[in-house]
């Protein structure tokens, strides 16, 4: 039991580092973007740096949208070390249904 | 896009995001009326970068939950499964149904948030036994403690009926993703009345689960172009800041007053959407 706790403990602080960490990534790199974006550039580089900086933001909404998958993949890494098979299924269920959220958006676009 | 736009998506992401803070909602339910109302944003779109927002906000707020141990992370990744299978549903449904009916479904669900708001919500009774015992909450070892400094000890408690929380997670899958929002208003009565968790772990455990029931959404979003970097941008950085700033004024201010005046401003909001709908009003603003 006590070897659970710690196990609980540990993922618990894991997950919130990186929700943390991964938060202020996105941030940053959508912040930087837009000041790419918004900075009146000299016209010879204007058009470059406008493009680096949507590229930017496109790079920070899509890390802000891949971050819930990182902490379910965390717990069902965690789950799975910790042999605890029921709850690995469930996260694993979880993760299954992400992933047809991206194909469902797939399909959507090839229609 | 012109900065003076990006700026004021910034700032309305930012203003709604600490409103919804100081009454620990997700700023959803105020950012996407506005930014279709005054910002002549699509409702399409601004539900696109509403839901980035949403999980921007829930994953900057998640870590000092996680580390106070309020969030029950076991009960998360089980409900999870059904707010995920909901936003599926959402996500189709979101394809079909017509824009004024969107915006009907908005403004029930303001009203309904209002109502909420106004009604003070009441720690529920822990349950002493699960109402499913020897179910799948004691099989998947979700039933939990707390440490709370108010009451100065551990505070165990039970889950309530499992089945029950889960129907109603489904359907607040299936509002956040149609929506855009975190969907509180059916994610409280599941969490009070259903599951019977204590206040603060409820709290903790819907704040950690509205990012991963939000990305299923936004993840078919973003592939089938409804999300829209320069406007979806400003309005996560926005939400992150307004959410720090939202739970920094929670410390200082009395909530009873703001409740009463964001209750007028819910119905308020609900009004115009439902005259929008039904063709009365018009959209319009700097975008």
């Amino acid at each position: 039991m006590k070897r659970q706790q710690a196990d609980d403990l540990r993922l618990d602080h894991r997950l919130a580092a990186t929700l943390q960490y991964g938060t202020w990534l996105a941030s940053f790199v959508i912040a930087l973007g837009l000041v790419a974006t918004w900075t009146p550039w000299p016209p010879s580089i204007l058009a470059a740096a406008q493009l680096v900086g949507a590229r930017l933001v496109v790079a920070g909404v899509a890390l802000f949208i891949l971050l819930p998958v990182l902490r379910v993949l965390l717990m069902l890494a965690a789950f799975i070390r910790a042999r605890d098979h029921r709850l690995g299924a469930v996260a694993a269920l979880v993760m299954i249904l992400i992933l047809l959220g991206f194909v469902v958006g797939l399909a959507e676009v090839a229609r | 896009m012109d900065i003076g736009f990006g700026f004021w998506l910034f700032t309305v992401a930012l203003g709604a995001s600490a409103l919804g803070g100081m009454l620990g909602m997700a700023g959803g339910i105020f950012v996407v009326p506005i930014l279709t109302m005054y910002g002549g944003v699509d409702i399409r779109i601004a539900i696109g970068a509403s839901i980035v927002s949403v999980i921007a906000c829930s994953c900057g707020s998640a870590a000092p939950f996680l580390r106070e141990r309020l969030t029950n992370i076991r009960l998360a990744i089980v409900l999870e499964t059904a707010t995920v299978l909901g936003a599926l549903t959402g996500v189709l449904l979101s394809g079909i149904l017509p824009e004024a009916v969107l915006l009907f479904i908005f403004a029930a669900v303001l009203l309904l948030s209002a109502w909420q708001m106004l009604a003070r919500r009441r720690e529920p009774e822990v349950a002493i036994a699960s109402t499913e015992p020897g179910g799948l909450a004691t099989a998947l070892r979700l039933h939990s403690s707390y440490e709370d400094r108010a009451l100065g000890g551990l505070v165990h408690y039970r889950i309530g009926s499992l089945s029950l929380g889960l129907a109603l997670m489904y359907g607040a899958g299936v509002l956040s993703a149609l929506l855009g929002i975190g969907s509180g208003v059916l994610k409280i009565p599941a969490m009070d009345s259903a599951l019977r968790l204590p206040i603060k772990v409820s709290s903790a455990t819907s704040n950690f689960m509205i990012g991963v029931t939000a990305t299923a959404s936004a993840g078919a979003y973003f592939i089938r172009g409804d999300i829209v970097p320069t406007i979806a941008g400003p309005v996560a950085l926005g939400s992150v800041l307004g959410a720090i700033l939202g739970a920094r004024i929670l410390l200082v201010i009395a909530s009873d007053r703001l409740r009463l005046l964001f209750a007028v401003v819910l119905v308020g909001l609900a009004a115009q959407l439902a005259l929008t709908a039904s063709g009365f009003g018009s959209f319009g603003g700097p975008g």
